[in-house]
């Protein structure tokens, strides 16, 4: 048995280390957030100090910027109701019913899940130029839903699964349609995978880049689109590119935060079989 | 009685389907229509250039004679195990290193393993922009700092040799969180007697790693490998931004390949070949996910 200042020490080496680590493995992010507030023509430098300055959001957003920032708001939330909609009543006849093709269904939801996304934006661009879908924001929601919806059936099926049965059958014996108990009694009671879920969907609309680098060009452009082409100049805009990146990382940390312990089931979307 | 429960499962029956169908109808016409189309065309010449060689059936595995025996599909395959080995290699180990030593009960190691996640829940192009500046001499903060040292060492992703591992270790630092989150999730639910069973009979740390915690984590670290795996085969922005391809082709990875054939040189046929070759393998690569995942990891 070790005693147990030693075992404390040891303790506090392990923390330590690990806090360092962390240190370390952040710096490039907590770069990237100094540069977006230093002095127009000092963002090249390293010195230590220089008085901060909103200078780069102030040029952003006199620019064509917040457009952009507001077209990939749109588009990822606009994707995220719509396969939500669409997603949860199959979630939950997916979880409640033992459907026959159900092996077939989830191994689907994996394949769409793992497939390159190339192999869908080439079809999805010769469509898109033939109907007037290019550039535009429900174009952008409809290819979002290519991933968006397999996520919410996976997902919300297990968040369903947990929900006990108990409360539904004394609703039936009520008298209670199968959809009318489910707006009642389950939905509620699914309310946090719900919403965890949709937070789930819009980030991942929200991080896409290739999908709206093909199928946007000027009008329905979305924020991450549009800091490449603060590279296409001549001259990099730096201060401007990590004011825009800084901007666009922001509400996915404020999410993540919020769905931290369902990152691993939305990662696996469909990859593990319960 | 029972008349009346089969009429109730009936009725249960029709509104579960009812609920199932819309949504199976919306995937059906996002994923299996565009992928039907893709093999189409992937068995035309198309090309906007050449107007009706969308409906040009002639020669219908063209494309696929071209890709599979002309070097630079070959080329991009080997560029796209390289670098997959690489990143998922040093991930893996990453991954597994870190969960061991954040993985305990105290509250302040638990707010240590949130912030590792950054990362990976950072949007790609995000990544992409940070490690471009880390790589680019003249703004990067490394590069000042060994330039203060007297040390000048060239750009790495303009350098032939060099361009590849500097977007494996771009990735590496990107994606080792997922890692990490699988063998983490693995280990908490572990139960506490082999190792106290262990500590008892003398075990070192390291024999209780190999021998108690690693086959315990090893569903889990399978499962995690291959979905690193597939996912590597997809890394788009940090290519994009970081080398675009280059210099030359050294980093024109498969994905990247089939981009820059359909995107920048408009054969649509071509590029579709390419995708419908990836598409099959990473359906390989399911199914064996499928088929582990029954008897591995139970809810991670």
């Amino acid at each position: 048995m070790r005693s147990a200042p030693r075992r404390g020490w040891r303790r506090g080496i392990t923390q330590g280390a690990a806090a360092a680590l962390l240190l370390a493995v952040l710096a490039p992010v907590l770069w990237l957030v100094q540069m977006s507030f230093r002095p127009h023509g000092a963002a090249l430098g390293a010195d230590p100090v220089f008085v901060p300055t909103m200078a780069n959001y102030r040029a952003l957003a006199a620019g064509g910027f917040p457009a952009s920032f507001a077209n990939s708001l749109l588009a990822s939330t606009g994707s995220t109701l719509l396969s939500l909609l669409f997603g949860v009543p199959a979630a939950y006849a997916m979880a409640r019913h033992r459907f026959r093709a159900r092996g077939r269904i989830a191994m689907w939801v994996l394949v769409t899940r793992m497939a390159p996304p190339v192999a869908f934006t080439i079809p999805f661009f010769l469509v898109f130029s033939d109907i007037g879908l290019i550039d535009t924001i429900p174009g952008l929601i409809i290819v979002y839903m290519t991933f968006n919806l397999a996520l919410v059936i996976w997902t919300m099926r297990g968040f369903f699964a947990a929900v006990p049965t108990a409360l539904e059958e004394a609703a039936w014996i009520d008298g209670a349609g199968v959809w009318s108990t489910f707006l009642r009694v389950t939905l509620p009671l699914a309310a946090p995978g719900v919403a965890a879920t949709g937070i789930l969907c819009f980030i991942m609309s929200w991080n896409d880049f290739f999908f709206a680098l093909i199928l946007t060009r000027t009008h329905a452009m979305t924020a991450p689109v549009a800091i490449v082409n603060f590279m296409q100049y001549a001259g990099w805009e730096w201060g401007k590119i990590a004011a825009a990146g800084v901007l666009v990382l922001l509400p996915v940390l404020v999410f993540t935060f919020f769905v931290r312990s369902y990152l691993v089931s939305g990662a696996l979307a469909g990859g593990v079989k319960e | 009685m029972a008349a009346g429960r089969t009429a109730w499962s009936l009725e249960r029956r029709r509104a579960f389907t009812l609920g199932l169908i819309p949504a199976l109808a919306v995937l059906a016409v996002v994923t299996i229509g565009p992928a039907l189309y893709l093999v189409v065309t992937s068995l035309t010449p198309l090309t906007p250039i050449r107007p009706g060689s969308g409906l040009d059936f002639s020669t219908p595995f063209a494309n696929y004679r071209q890709a599979l025996f002309t070097g630079s599909f070959d080329h991009s395959v080997w560029l796209q195990l390289e670098l997959s080995a690489i990143t998922v290699g040093l991930q893996t180990l990453l991954g597994v290193a870190l969960a061991l030593l954040l993985n305990s009960e105290s509250r302040f190691m638990g707010a240590l393993r949130t912030g590792f996640l950054v990362p990976m829940v950072l949007p790609p192009i995000v990544v992409a922009i940070i490690w471009k500046v880390l790589y680019t001499p003249d703004v990067s903060p490394v590069y000042a700092m060994l330039d203060a040292f007297g040390l000048r060492p060239g750009a790495l992703i303009t350098s032939p040799v060099w361009a590849l591992p500097a977007i494996a270790l771009a990735d590496t630092w990107e994606w080792f969180p997922f890692t990490m989150l699988m063998v983490l999730a693995a280990l908490q639910m572990m139960p506490n007697e082999p190792l106290e069973a262990a500590r008892i009979d003398g075990a070192s740390a390291w024999q209780m790693f190999w021998h108690v915690r690693l086959p315990y984590i090893r569903p889990a670290l399978t499962v995690a490998v291959l979905f690193r795996l597939i996912d590597s085969i997809k890394a788009f922005p940090l290519i994009y931004v970081l080398t675009n391809g280059g210099p030359g082709r050294v980093t024109e990875v498969t994905n990247y390949y089939a981009f820059i054939q359909t995107f920048n040189f408009a054969y649509w046929g071509y590029g579709a070949a390419i995708a419908t070759l990836m598409v099959a393998g990473v359906f390989g690569l399911s199914l064996l996910i499928a088929r582990l995942g029954a008897g591995g990891v139970e809810d991670a």
